[in-house]
């Protein structure tokens, strides 16, 4: 192949012969470009956005739903949903009849900040004060990828076992809030909740974490207020 | 995996400039990663390669140099390396947002990009027999 030969010349090349171009070109710019562009859109209309993120099946959709059921009545909500696992997820949070917009991922890997965009090009903005945005299922892509969102949820939930936060740590810098769910289960998943919290704070002292149980409800008053005091 | 993301940014912008300069063949490209932007060395490094298999800028070698993070403390003042978690199961200690000094939260100050530095090519004799 032609291009073989090529590389092969190159190898032999003497070192006069190679050039270093310096610059500096982030990577991670353009996406955080668009995100400044997608809060400042949300600034402008007084909308609050938050981004949920955590493993597939840690209750990101049940909590969503249960905020949505608790908010909707006193001002205009929508829902982001990027995490479309079932259809299931959709039809819950539907059922609520707020603004429910579906992202599909190309990659199925993560958010980011242009699909969010598109999106917020996709719905009425005027009468909305809090658009939830739920994150793919995923622990490993996390922070590079801002949204625009003026905060970022984990969920984590007990039945992840009580290592979860050692194995996944850097989910949690760039967080602002962290909601253990599930914890009706943590007697029978033999986890520690209050392990789990300071793991948590051994990270990132600052960090807000309410244990919930999206289940018997428990928690999830402390999660609205958190979320409205943002 | 988001590691593919950042690599098909890294290829488009090496095309571009394959492109804009077919005098000049890259052979070497040199990448930092910022310690908390929890990009993975090895992981780049395949998606780089996978990617570029059957483009002109095939056979370009990858070079990633990591950048320490360090952090500032609004607490006590601090300003410097962060401090290391040795709870992780994940992998080695992984840099936190404790202050080192008082233990309260500090901001990230360094160590949150990923960004290219340098191209290295070699310039063609003859670009026509070379392409
Ligand atoms: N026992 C228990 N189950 C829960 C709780 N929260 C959610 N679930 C269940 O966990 C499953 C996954 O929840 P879902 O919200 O779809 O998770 P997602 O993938 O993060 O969106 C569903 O069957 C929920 O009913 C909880 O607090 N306790
Ligand atoms: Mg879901
Ligand atoms: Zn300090």
């Amino acid at each position: 192949m032609a291009n073989e030969g090529a590389v092969q010349v190159m190898l032999e090349a003497s070192p006069d012969e190679i050039y270093d171009i310096e610059l500096e070109h982030s990577l991670l710019e353009a996406n955080a470009k668009l995100a400044v562009e997608n809060r400042a859109l949300l600034d402008k209309n007084g909308i609050t956005a938050i981004d949920f993120m955590g493993a597939i099946g840690s209750g990101k959709t049940t909590l969503i739903t249960k905020l949505v059921e608790r908010l909707k009545d006193k001002f205009g909500v929508a829902v982001f949903n990027g995490d479309a696992t079932t259809s299931n997820d959709a039809d819950a949070i539907a059922k609520q009849n707020v603004p429910v917009v579906q992202i599909a991922t190309i990659n199925g890997c993560h958010l980011d900040a242009n699909l969010v965009g598109k999106g917020l090009k996709r719905i009425e903005l005027e009468n909305l004060k809090m658009i939830f945005i739920e994150n793919i299922g995923n622990l490993i892509c996390p922070a590079e990828f801002p949204l625009g969102s003026k905060a970022r949820v984990v969920v984590v939930s007990v039945t992840e076992g009580p290592w979860m936060v050692r194995k996944h740590p850097h989910m949690f810098l760039g967080s602002q809030v962290v909601v253990i769910n599930k914890i009706d289960l943590a007697e029978a998943m033999e986890v520690s909740v209050d392990q789990l919290i300071a793991d948590v704070h051994s990270l990132k002292p600052d960090i807000k974490v309410i244990p919930t149980s999206c289940k018997r409800g428990t928690g999830l008053d402390e999660v609205v207020d958190a979320l409205l005091a943002i | 995996m988001h590691e593919f993301s950042i690599a098909s940014g890294l290829v488009e912008k090496l095309l571009d400039f394959a492109e804009k300069n077919p005098d000049k063949k890259i052979v070497e490209i040199r990448v930092a990663i910022g310690e908390f932007t929890q990009i993975e060395e090895e992981q780049l490094s395949f998606c780089y390669e996978s990617i570029i298999t059957e483009m002109p800028i095939a056979g370009s070698r990858l070079t990633i140099e990591p950048i320490l993070g360090q952090v500032a403390c609004p607490h006590c003042s601090y300003s410097g390396l962060p401090k290391y978690w040795e709870g992780a199961l994940s992998g080695p200690p992984v840099a936190t947002l404790e202050c080192p000094a008082c233990g309260k939260a500090a901001g990230i100050i360094a160590g949150e990009d990923c960004s290219i530095k340098s191209i290295r090519y070699v310039q063609r004799e003859n670009a026509s027999v070379d392409r």
